[in-house]
C-alpha cells in the first residue's frame, strides 16, 4: 500500500509539472503587459539557478553559499566572448556553462570533503574571489558598471520568452528526472548517510564532485542566458547577495524536492518585482520576510502546502 | 625601512582585529555549536553605531564606545534568543537564519544611513612618529593597543574566572557540564555577549580607519573563516597565530602587489589549507 | 582452501592511544571467525581498518594475497569485502528495497558488470533470502530493529562479497530473533562466504564459529577454537579481571 501512495504522488507531481509547463507556454498569448512577460522570463532563469543549486543541497546534502560563482562565471564568460569576439549567443551559453563547470571542478575538489558549515563557508569565500577580479580588470569587464551592448538571445520578446521556457524546461527537467533515477537514488543515499553509502560500494567523492560540476554547468548556462537577456553583465551576478538569494528561494520553496525551490523562485521573483514601487523599503522588507519565514515556516512553502493537502485529503477520506 | 615599519604596524593592527573576530566566532561555535554567520555583521553594526554616537550625535568618546558596545551586545543576545535558539537543533537552519540576519542588517544600514561609505573621524587625530622614522596615525596604534588588551582580558577571563571555566567545561562536554550543575543556557548567553562585544569593539575602533560600509561584513566573514581554518577551532593559540599570519600576509601583499590580491589571500589560504592540511596548524579536524 | 584475508602487525594509534596494536590474524576461505573482547578492545576499529574507513598507522592487510592496505572503502567493497555496522545505518528516508538497490549499483571488480534492469529483481530476491519479503515499500525509518538487522545483511550481500564482516549482528535482538537470524548466518557460511563476526553474545556466537580471536586493549591475546578460548586464562582475566580466575574456577 505504501508503494501505491508513492506512485500516485509521483504521478500527481508529473501532471502538476506538465500543467505548469502548459501555463507557462500560454503566457505570451494571453498577457499583453510586456513588463509581466519580462518578469516571468526572469523567474524562468531563476528557476534554473535554484534547481541547479538544489541538486547539490537537496540531493547530496552539501549546502553551497557560493552559487553566484557559477552564475556569474557563466554570465561573464558569455558576455566577454560576445562583446569582444562576437561569439553568437548559442555558443557563448555553452561555453559559459563549461567555464562554470570548470570552476566547479576546481573548487569542488578540495572543498567537498568538508562537513556542512565548513563547506558552506568555503564556498562563501571562494565566491568572493571573482567579484574583486571584475574590479581589478575593470578595463576589460567594465568594473562596477559592467558591460553593456551584449547581443540579445533573440530579437523579439515572444521569442526570448519561449527560449527562456525552453531553458527552464530542459534544465529543470534534467534535474528532476535525474533526481528520480538510480543516480539520484545514490545521491540521496549520500545525503542520508555518507559512511553507509561508502560501505555500499559507492565512490561518494566522485558522485559529489560530478554533481557539483553539473550544478555549475547548469547555473553557468542560466547565467549566460541572463546576460543575453539583460543585454548587460555586471558584478551583481557574482555577488554574495545572489548566492544567498538562491538559497533563500530554495528554502522558502522547500529544499530537497527540486519542485519546491522552483516554486520558491517563481514566488520570490514575482514578489520582488511587485515591490519595485517601494524601492527603498523593498530589500529591507524582503530580507526581514526571509527571517520571519525561516522562523515560522521552516519546511518551506511547497512541503507545507503538500502536507496540508494530504491532511485535508485524509480528513475527507476518514 | 619606513615601509618595513609601516608593514609591521599595519600588519599587527589587521591581525589583532582578525584575532578578536575569530576568537568570538570560535567561542560561539566551540561552546554552543552555533555557526554565527552574522558575527561580522555585528562588527559592521559596531562601526555604524560609533559613527552615530560619535560623529553624528557628537557624544563623548567613552560614552559613544560604551553605548555602541552595549547596544551591540543587547542586539546579539536578542538575536540569539529570538532567532537562533528556536532553530538551534539544526546546524543548517542556524546558518540560514544568521546569514539572512546579516543581509537584513546590511539592508537596514542602507536604509538608515544610505549606501555610501560613512566616515568616522579618528579618536585621536594625531600621527605619532615611531622610532623617529615613520608616521603612523595614532588611531591605528590605539586600535592595536585596545585589541591586545582585550585579547589578554579574554584569556584571563576564560582561564581565571568561574564563568570562564564554565565556558570551557561546556565547550568540552555539554552533558557533563549539565550534570555538574552548570547552566548551559547562561553560558551560551555569556558567550554570545562576549563575542558581540569583541566584534563591536573591533568595528568601532577600525571605523575611523576604513569607514563604515553596508557590505563590509561579507569579505571579513571570509577572512575570519580563513583564520579559523588555518588555526583550527579548538585552539586559542592557533587562532592567534593564524590571525597573525593572515593579517600580515594581507598587508604585505597589499603593499607589494595590489590591495585586491591582498584581499584574496585569505581565499587562497582557505583552499590550500583545505586541500593539504584540513586539521589546521594546531587544531582539531573539521572533515567528515 | 587457502587464506582469504590476512592482517600483519596491524596497528592504529589515535594520538597516544593505541586502539589496535600489532594485530595479526588469518581468515581461511569458508571459515567463520569470531572476534571477542571487552568494550574498547579495538574490535570495531579492526573492522574499520580492514574496510578502509581508517588508515593504519602500521601494518598490512591482504585479501586473496593482494595488499589492500590504504584503499578507499568503496574500492574494498568492490574487491569483495562487505560489512555491517554495530549500530544499524540504513538510509532512513528511502524504502527498504531502495536501501538494497543502492548496494546493487556498484559493479564488482572482475564481475560481469551492471545489468541495470535487473537490479530491482535482484534486490527483491535478496530481501526474500533474509526473510523480509513484503516489506520492500516500507521506509527504512519505519522498520523495527530486527528487520533493520536483516536489511543490513541484505545490503551487505547485495555487493556480492566473498568476505562478510558482521559487527554485532545480534545486538539489540531478543533470543527468539537471534535463533531465527543464526541459521541465516550459518547458511551464508555454508554457501561459501568467509565470515568474521564481532559479538558480545558469546554463547550464541560460539555455536556458529569455528575459531575465535580475542582482543584486549588493542592486542590479540588469544586465538583458538571456542572451547580453547573459553578456558583461556588471559581471556577470562580480560573479561572478569584478576579475581575472575577464582570466579571461573569456582
Amino acid at each position: 500500500m505504501p508503494e501505491q501512495n508513492r506512485r500516485s504522488t509521483f504521478f500527481g507531481e508529473r501532471v502538476g509539472l506538465l500543467i505548469a509547463l502548459a501555463v507557462l507556454s500560454a503566457v505570451p498569448l494571453f498577457v499583453k503587459n510586456r513588463a509581466i512577460v519580462e518578469i516571468i522570463i526572469l523567474a524562468n532563469i531563476y528557476a534554473v539557478y535554484v534547481a541547479s543549486w538544489d541538486i547539490l543541497c537537496g540531493y547530496t546534502g552539501q549546502v553551497s553559499f557560493g552559487h553566484a560563482l557559477f552564475i556569474g562565471g557563466g554570465a561573464y564568460t558569455a558576455a566577454l566572448l560576445n562583446f569582444y569576439f562576437k561569439f553568437p549567443p548559442w555558443v557563448t551559453i555553452f561555453l559559459g556553462g563549461g567555464v562554470a563547470a570548470l570552476f566547479g571542478l576546481i573548487i569542488g575538489t578540495p572543498c567537498l570533503r568538508l562537513r556542512g558549515p565548513y563547506f558552506a563557508l568555503a564556498t562563501f569565500a571562494a565566491a568572493a574571489f571573482p567579484y574583486g577580479l571584475t574590479d581589478v580588470f575593470w578595463e576589460v569587464t567594465g568594473g562596477l558598471d559592467g558591460l553593456y551592448g551584449i547581443a540579445p538571445i533573440w530579437p523579439t520578446l515572444e521569442g526570448k520568452y519561449y527560449l527562456s521556457v525552453l531553458l527552464t524546461a530542459i534544465c529543470c527537467g534534467l534535474v528532476y528526472l535525474g533526481g528520480r533515477s538510480k543516480k539520484g537514488l545514490i545521491l540521496k543515499s549520500i545525503r542520508e548517510d555518507e559512511v553507509a553509502a561508502m560501505a555500499s560500494g559507492i565512490n561518494t567523492t566522485v558522485y559529489k564532485l560530478t554533481t557539483f560540476v553539473i550544478s555549475g554547468f547548469l547555473a553557468g548556462v542560466a547565467g549566460a542566458f541572463y546576460s543575453h537577456n539583460q543585454l548587460h553583465v555586471g558584478p551583481e551576478t557574482l555577488s554574495i547577495n545572489l548566492s544567498v538569494l538562491v538559497i533563500i528561494m530554495s528554502v522558502v520553496g522547500g529544499i530537497g524536492t527540486i519542485t519546491g525551490p522552483i516554486v520558491g523562485a517563481y514566488l520570490l521573483t514575482i514578489f520582488n518585482e511587485m515591490m519595485r514601487e517601494w524601492e527603498e523599503l523593498r530589500l529591507l522588507i524582503y530580507t526581514a520576510s526571509v527571517v520571519l519565514f525561516l522562523l515560522f515556516l521552516p519546511k518551506g512553502v511547497l512541503p507545507t502546502l503538500t502536507d496540508g493537502i494530504k491532511q485535508w485529503l485524509k480528513r475527507k477520506g476518514g | 625601512m619606513n615601509i618595513f615599519l609601516e608593514i609591521l604596524v599595519y600588519g599587527a593592527v589587521q591581525s589583532s582585529i582578525y584575532a578578536l573576530l575569530a576568537m568570538g566566532f570560535c567561542l560561539i561555535f566551540g561552546v554552543a555549536n552555533i555557526v554565527n554567520l552574522a558575527h561580522t555583521a555585528l562588527y559592521m553594526i559596531g562601526a555604524y553605531l560609533i559613527y552615530s554616537f560619535f560623529s553624528v550625535l557628537r557624544l563623548n568618546l567613552a560614552m559613544a564606545i560604551l553605548l555602541s558596545v552595549v547596544s551591540t551586545g543587547l542586539l546579539a543576545t536578542g538575536m540569539y534568543r529570538y532567532c537562533i535558539r528556536p532553530v538551534i537543533l539544526s546546524e543548517w537552519s542556524v546558518m540560514m537564519i544568521t546569514i539572512s540576519l546579516a543581509m537584513f542588517f546590511q539592508q537596514l544600514m542602507i536604509f538608515i544611513y544610505g549606501p555610501a561609505d560613512r566616515n568616522v573621524q579618528g579618536f585621536i587625530e594625531e600621527k605619532l612618529a615611531l622610532f623617529g622614522m615613520v608616521d603612523i596615525d595614532a588611531q591605528r596604534l590605539l586600535t592595536l593597543v585596545v585589541s591586545v588588551i582585550l585579547l589578554v582580558l579574554l584569556w584571563l577571563f576564560i582561564y581565571r574566572t568561574r564563568m570562564g571555566k564554565a565556558i570551557l567545561a561546556v565547550a568540552q562536554d555539554r552533558e557533563a557540564a549539565l550534570f555538574m550543575g552548570i547552566n548551559s543556557e547562561r553560558v551560551y548567553m555569556a558567550v554570545i555577549a562576549i563575542s558581540a562585544v569583541l566584534a563591536a569593539v573591533s568595528g568601532a575602533f577600525i571605523a575611523p580607519t576604513i569607514g563604515a560600509r553596508p557590505e563590509m561584513w561579507a569579505p571579513t566573514l571570509g577572512k575570519i573563516f580563513a583564520v579559523v581554518v588555518l588555526g583550527g577551532i579548538g585552539s586559542l593559540e592557533g587562532t592567534i597565530l593564524a590571525a597573525l599570519l593572515i593579517g600580515y600576509l594581507e598587508v604585505i601583499i597589499s603593499f607589494s602587489i595590489s590591495s585586491y590580491f591582498g584581499e584574496i589571500v585569505s581565499v587562497i589560504v582557505i583552499l590550500l589549507m583545505l586541500t593539504f592540511r584540513p586539521s589546521g596548524l594546531l587544531g582539531k579536524r573539521i572533515e567528515a | 582452501m587457502g587464506i582469504i584475508l590476512e592482517t600483519q602487525e596491524l596497528t592504529k594509534y589515535f594520538g597516544g592511544l593505541g586502539a589496535v596494536r600489532k594485530v595479526s590474524f588469518t581468515l581461511i576461505q569458508g571459515e567463520m571467525l569470531g572476534v571477542i573482547g571487552p568494550n574498547g578492545a579495538g574490535k570495531t576499529t579492526l573492522f574499520n581498518l580492514i574496510t578502509g574507513f581508517l588508515k593504519p598507522t602500521e601494518g598490512n592487510i591482504s585479501f586473496r594475497g593482494e595488499r589492500i592496505t590504504g584503499l578507499k572503502p568503496h574500492e574494498i567493497v568492490r574487491k569483495g569485502i562487505a560489512r555491517t555496522f554495530q549500530i544499524v545505518r540504513p538510509f532512513h528516508q528511502l524504502t527498504a528495497l531502495e536501501n538494497v538497490i543502492i548496494s546493487c549499483l556498484s559493479p564488482r571488480e572482475g564481475g560481469q558488470g551492471k545489468k541495470d534492469g535487473r537490479v530491482e529483481e535482484k534486490a527483491a530476491k535478496l530481501m526474500e533470502s533474509v526473510g523480509l519479503s513484503g516489506k520492500e515499500g516500507m521506509l527504512a525509518k519505519d522498520l523495527p530493529h530486527g528487520d533493520l538487522k536483516r536489511l543490513d545483511l541484505a545490503r551487505a550481500l547485495a555487493t556480492e562479497p566473498e568476505v562478510l564482516l558482521l559487527d554485532e549482528p545480534f545486538a539489540g535482538l531478543g533470543l527468539m530473533e537471534i535463533s531465527s537470524l543464526s541459521p541465516l548466518i550459518q547458511q551464508l557460511s555454508k554457501g561459501g562466504h568467509s565470515i568474521i563476526i564481532i559479538e558480545h553474545k558469546l554463547r550464541e556466537m560460539m555455536k556458529l564459529v569455528q575459531r575465535v580471536i580475542t582482543l584486549n586493549f588493542g592486542e590479540k591475546i588469544a586465538d583458538g577454537t571456542p572451547e580453547e578460548i573459553s578456558r583461556d586464562e588471559k581471556v577470562i582475566q580480560a573479561y572478569l579481571g584478576k579475581g575472575g580466575m577464582t570466579l571461573a574456577a569456582g
